[in-house]
């Protein structure tokens, strides 16, 4: 059976890699990934976002190619603007500037950029072994749920990523996540096809397009906010010859791994993004490190933690994304997007219903991280040309690729009536501190929470009691009173005390 | 995003429109049918189509109540009293007038005026080189005075531009495409405009070749990519989307 599994992964790789225009159109998306990674401003999810507009007319595996390359090529982009300029190219790679842009002061920077690189392809490829791996075992366990479990599942998923994705303060979070669900009852409801919402407008009976809005969401807040606050670049480091660096990955093996598990495993929580992996890996690098006062002063071991966890992301983000149709970060919130209007609807069923997409899926993934190790060693010199672009240059290209991408879906002008105030209200949401992944976690997860609940109420004649009664569901139930719980000042007086008694004990027991 | 203190008295505010909004997502949903018959179908409450809504709105009455109290509770009722008295004193004013706040403006016209007026309406290569155009000029050309003297350009040119689509029928006897037509002259008087406004200064002269530049060939090669080659039809297809097909479809190519 594994082995099976192996031949036929294998297959599928080489079926890819035979074909010259999968190979022409991989290599192409993993450049323009790494280009948008590079640019300030600009982020992986607005490259998954435009290409989605782009690959509406490509078959799906060819799509996949070119979207998931484009992902896994603009995660690594972002290290090239912060070892070279100290400004990550995007949230996911801030934690590399820590220690990338001293490096580069020292006159190190083609070495650390040629670490990111090969950390990057190898977070990329052990989070492709984790796809292969735990997808099957999480298809065939999503299998059991019923209605409530999808339910408390989608509930879980908007406020887990309120919890963790909130700069603020958690409510705000949750509030996003919430804002989002509502925009998701916009339309005729799926059961009894009531038109709630729709203010008599005919454009909104079928509900909000969701891809539109994702892109407004993450667009036009990202164009406001660079074209407004004038951010001024820097004069990039000059950058010396890219030695890929190898030996210290085998070096510091035990830590690419650990670095790699680490994104995986936050990649797979809900609406989780790359920035709070490549966080969380260096922290943990940095506090089991012997000579923890190197790090913040040019320390290899940081840039490779931070960017082996911020790709190891991509293929974590994919698992919950696959098996249970919920997107583990915002690209993969994208990616979800895009996967619906080909036709491909992620969840437990996608086993049965297209068999080989998640070993395509891996597969696309191994192929991507070593495209990007090739792109990321012939080409960053010319790459790091991009940085000498002004943004208030591409900026407004990309806001024309926003409007002209949200029409073609569907070739609805509806669409750009909706992306532009959604943008534009997620603008001033941001600048008061609500995080954007809730809401578009919420958008996408609204019909699912909707239709389930009212399902789930239907078969049991209006009762809860089936929560409480079936194992799954009354553990994703505690989980959710415990988060909500864990935020109320009355637990955080309760560990507080509990930490104290723990302390004095301990002094007392020395 | 704002500092903590900011951020606390705009939490007041913001979880209060929460609130509200939460109300009226109750008050909306319990118009829904919810033991009463729709489509002929007798309903009970859990299958109706309001209890989803009723609870995000429930949900998101109690959340902005709470961030109300946690805003209250941080900075007091002086201070939500001293906002007030900043949104009736000269420093919001001169906020408005601030150099960020005008450029917001600037890119939240541009926008706009892109949306709603041009892609419905002007042939898209026409409106992207005037919305590429008037961005560039206003923002990577970066001087203060031009990005006022430029905004009050453009919404001068587009409040001509809703005259024109409002008497475009009787203008289309005299000329077809009287919007395109406009739009086109307009770009030639907007880019005069800047030309004549930054004569003499080298630097900006030669910023100024770049975003004209590029403000022609983007929206070329963009629109050729989604017309051509992934062949979605423009929002709107006028003049030179007319003159493109005719070459694209030309006998000469074969």
């Amino acid at each position: 059976m594994l082995l099976d599994r192996i031949y036929a992964f294998f297959e599928i790789v080489a079926s890819l890699a035979a074909d010259p225009v999968t190979l022409g159109i991989l290599f192409g998306s993993v450049f323009l990934g790494i280009m948008f990674g590079a640019m300030p401003g600009l982020t992986s999810t607005l490259g998954v976002a435009l290409l989605t507009a782009l690959t509406y007319s490509m078959d799906t595996p060819m799509a996949m190619v070119c979207l998931l390359a484009i992902y896994v090529g603009g995660t690594y982009g972002g290290s090239y603007a912060s070892i070279l300029i100290n400004i990550p190219g995007t949230a996911a790679a801030a934690a590399t500037a820590m220690d990338g842009y001293p490096l580069a002061r020292k006159g190190e920077g083609g070495r650390a950029i040629g670490l990111t690189t090969t950390s990057s392809a190898i977070g990329t490829a052990i989070s492709m072994l984790f796809v292969v791996a735990i997808s099957p075992i999480i298809s065939s366990f999503a299998l059991q749920f019923t209605s409530f479990e999808f339910f408390l599942l989608a509930f879980f998923g908007i406020l887990i990523s309120g919890t963790l994705t909130s700069p603020d303060l958690v409510i705000k979070g949750w509030i996003s996540g919430f804002l989002g669900l509502f925009l998701a009852c916009v339309g005729r409801d799926q059961l009894q096809f009531y038109p709630r919402f729709t203010f008599g407008i005919p454009e909104l009976d079928s509900g909000i397009e969701v891809v539109p809005v994702l892109i407004g969401a993450f667009g036009i807040p990202q164009i406001i906010e660079v074209l407004k606050t004038q951010i001024q670049i820097g004069k990039a480091k000059k950058l010396q010859k890219i030695v890929p660096e190898i030996w210290t990955v085998i070096r510091n093996f035990p830590a690419t791994v650990r670095s790699a598990f680490i994104g995986v495993g936050i990649g797979a929580v809900p609406g989780i993004g790359e920035d709070i992996a490549g966080w969380v890996s260096y922290g943990t690098a940095k506090n089991t490190s012997k000579h923890p006062e190197t790090f913040g002063k040019g320390e290899y071991k940081g840039v490779l933690a931070s960017e082996t966890a911020n790709n190891a992301c991509v293929g974590g983000a994919m698992i919950p994304l696959l098996n249970l149709g919920i997107p583990g970060s915002p690209p993969a919130a994208m990616l979800l997007g895009a996967l619906m209007l080909h036709g491909v609807t992620p969840g437990p069923m996608i086993t049965f219903e297209h068999p080989t997409f998640i070993m395509e899926v891996a597969a696309i993934l191994l192929l991507s991280s070593m495209a990007m190790w090739v792109v990321g060693m012939l080409l960053a010199k010319q790459v790091v040309k991009v940085l000498h672009i002004p943004t208030p240059l591409f900026m407004p290209i990309i806001g024309v690729l926003c409007i002209i991408g949200s029409y073609s879906l569907g070739l609805n002008i509806f669409n750009l009536y909706l992306m532009l105030p959604v943008g534009i209200i997620c603008y001033f949401l941001t600048t008061m501190g609500y995080p954007i992944a809730p809401l578009v976690i919420g958008v996408i997860l609204g019909p699912m929470a909707d239709e389930n609940i009212r399902r789930a109420l239907m078969v049991s004649q209006g009762s809860f009691m089936p929560i409480f009664e079936r194992p799954v569901s009354l553990i994703l139930f505690l989980i959710i009173v415990f988060t909500v719980l864990s935020q109320t000042s009355w637990y955080k007086r309760r560990l507080a005390r509990v930490k104290e008694k723990l302390f004095r004990s301990k002094h007392s027991a020395d | 995003m704002m500092d903590k203190e900011k951020l606390r008295k705009a939490d007041f505010f913001s979880g209060g429109l929460i609130t509200l909004f939460g109300m009226f997502v109750i008050v909306k949903s319990l118009g829904m049918p919810m033991k009463d018959s729709w489509g002929g179908v007798q309903n009970v409450w859990y299958v109706s189509p309001a209890i989803f809504p009723l609870f995000v709105g429930s949900m998101l009455v109690l959340l902005g109540s709470l961030l109300i109290r946690t805003a209250l509770q941080a900075i007091g009722l002086s201070g939500v009293v001293a906002v007030v008295h900043y949104f009736l004193s000269s420093s919001f004013a001169s906020f408005l007038r601030s150099r960020e706040t005008v450029r917001f403006y600037g890119i939240a016209l541009l926008l706009f005026s892109f949306v709603f007026l041009m892609v419905p309406r002007v042939d898209f290569f026409l409106a992207s080189v005037l919305f590429l155009l008037a961005f560039f000029c206003m923002f990577y050309l970066d001087r203060a005075e031009l990005l006022l003297k430029l905004m009050l350009l453009y919404c001068g040119g587009m409040a001509a531009l809703l005259c024109v689509l409002m008497f475009s029928e009787p203008l289309a006897t005299l000329l077809s495409h009287p919007a395109d037509w406009f739009v086109l002259v307009f770009i030639l008087i907007f880019a005069g405009v800047v030309r004549a406004q930054i004569a003499g200064v080298s630097q900006l002269g030669k910023k100024f070749r770049i975003a004209l530049t590029l403000a022609l060939t983007a929206p070329l090669l963009i629109g050729m990519i989604f017309k051509y080659f992934l062949l979605v039809p423009m929002p709107f297809e006028g003049l030179i989307v007319e003159l493109l097909d005719l070459i694209w479809y030309a006998e000469i190519w074969g």
